[in-house]
């Protein structure tokens, strides 16, 4: 009786030795590791947006728009979004109004300084202001500590002398493009 | 492994001077920027406003209302051909001949131009409906129609005063009523 159950031990134990062995074995998880690396750059980026009271920008949203006055005159009727705040026997001032917003990632600045200047010489018998800043290629400052990631509006002033084409004026019928390259810089 | 790096003193200047590099680099201002480009074609125009005349208030000279403006009011008050009756004191009232009244006030014209080389304009009026019988409506002598615009000047000069005077002719015989008439001026760059 002894003996027999001595037997039936030593067969249990065997067993579970083997059974544990074969569970060691059969390897059913496996384990790695991803080093994940982001180099978190900070910048600034600068676009324009269309203002509510101004002319519908072409290529809003991006930093490289355009804005269309359409025909101008001292006493004729004016595209929507384009208003005439001065009429004198010299000029007249033809205005609209454009948004510039300006984002800003990773930096501690929290304001930024715009500068313009005219891309080439004004065409004769026009000037261009901006915030009543006249342009010039050089560049100058429109503002100072301006908030970032909202819209700021800027008006934008064509200043157009009255005189007549080859007199001091500028030429008429014909379109006359000019291009402002604005900058912002983080404070 | 062998971990020491030999450095000597060339390879440590070059090293610190990446690295001063670098921090100047992230240490300066950041900037971004766009460009607007305009576009606009400049048009002549011309522009019409009425004025008071500088003797406005004596006789012959009644004031505008809305002066300075391209659509103004001119009052000529009641009048009446018996007894050279007028309640206006600015306007001129005369007995033209003997079955005619006139009452006339004068006043003035600028035109400005921008844009342009044109040297003068060209003036031209309208009323706005046909008067009663017995009624005519003129400027300096030339009597209006509503059927199209009466030449009164081939060249005036732009940006100068010129003075016109509106007259009403009545007839003795014309039923009381208002005399209302809207005179519209053209003026044409030449």
């Amino acid at each position: 009786m002894l003996k027999t159950y001595i037997s039936i031990m030593r067969g249990a134990a065997l067993a579970a030795m083997l059974l544990c062995g074969g569970s060691a074995l059969a390897q059913t998880t496996a384990t790695g590791v991803i080093n994940g690396v982001l180099i978190n750059k900070n910048g600034i980026s600068l676009q324009f947006d269309t203002d509510p009271a101004g002319v519908t920008l072409g290529a809003a949203g991006t930093n490289a728009a355009t804005a269309n006055f359409g025909a101008v005159s001292a006493f004729g009727p004016l595209a929507a979004g384009v208003t005439r705040p001065s009429v004198t026997a010299a000029n007249f001032t033809v205005r609209t109004i454009f948004d510039v917003q300006v984002i800003q990632g990773g930096l501690t600045s929290t304001t930024y300084t715009l500068t313009a200047n005219l891309a080439a010489a004004a065409p004769t018998g026009l000037s261009y202001k901006v915030d009543a800043v006249t342009l010039t290629t050089a560049s100058q400052t429109i503002q100072t500590n301006a908030g970032y990631n909202t819209d700021i509006a800027h008006n934008l002033d064509l200043v157009v002398s009255t005189a007549a084409p080859g007199a001091g004026g500028p030429a008429v019928g014909a379109p006359i493009t000019t291009t402002i390259n604005f900058t912002a810089t983080a404070n | 492994m062998n971990c020491r790096f030999n450095l000597d003193g060339r390879k440590v200047l070059l090293i610190l001077s990446a690295m001063l590099c670098l921090l100047a680099a992230s240490a300066g201002a950041q900037t971004s920027s766009g460009q607007l480009t305009i576009t606009m074609s400049v048009q002549s125009s011309i522009s019409l406003v009425f004025q008071d005349n500088p003797s406005v208030g004596t006789t012959g000279f009644c004031p505008l209302t809305n002066a300075g403006t391209n659509n103004v009011g001119l009052d000529l008050g009641t009048a009446a051909f018996p007894g050279n009756f007028h309640t206006s004191t600015c306007v001129n009232y005369q007995h033209i001949t003997a079955a005619f009244y006139e009452v006339r006030s004068a006043f003035d014209v600028v035109v400005s131009k921008a844009n342009s080389s044109s040297p003068n304009y060209r003036l031209a009026a309208q009323i706005s409906t046909p008067p009663p019988n017995g009624v005519v409506w003129l400027v300096n002598n030339v009597t209006l129609t509503n059927t199209g615009f009466t030449a009164l000047d081939a060249a005036d000069n732009f940006g100068q005063r010129i003075t016109k005077t509106l007259q009403v002719q009545v007839r003795n015989n014309v039923p009381a009523q208002v005399l209302l008439e809207t005179i519209t001026f053209l003026a044409t760059a030449n």
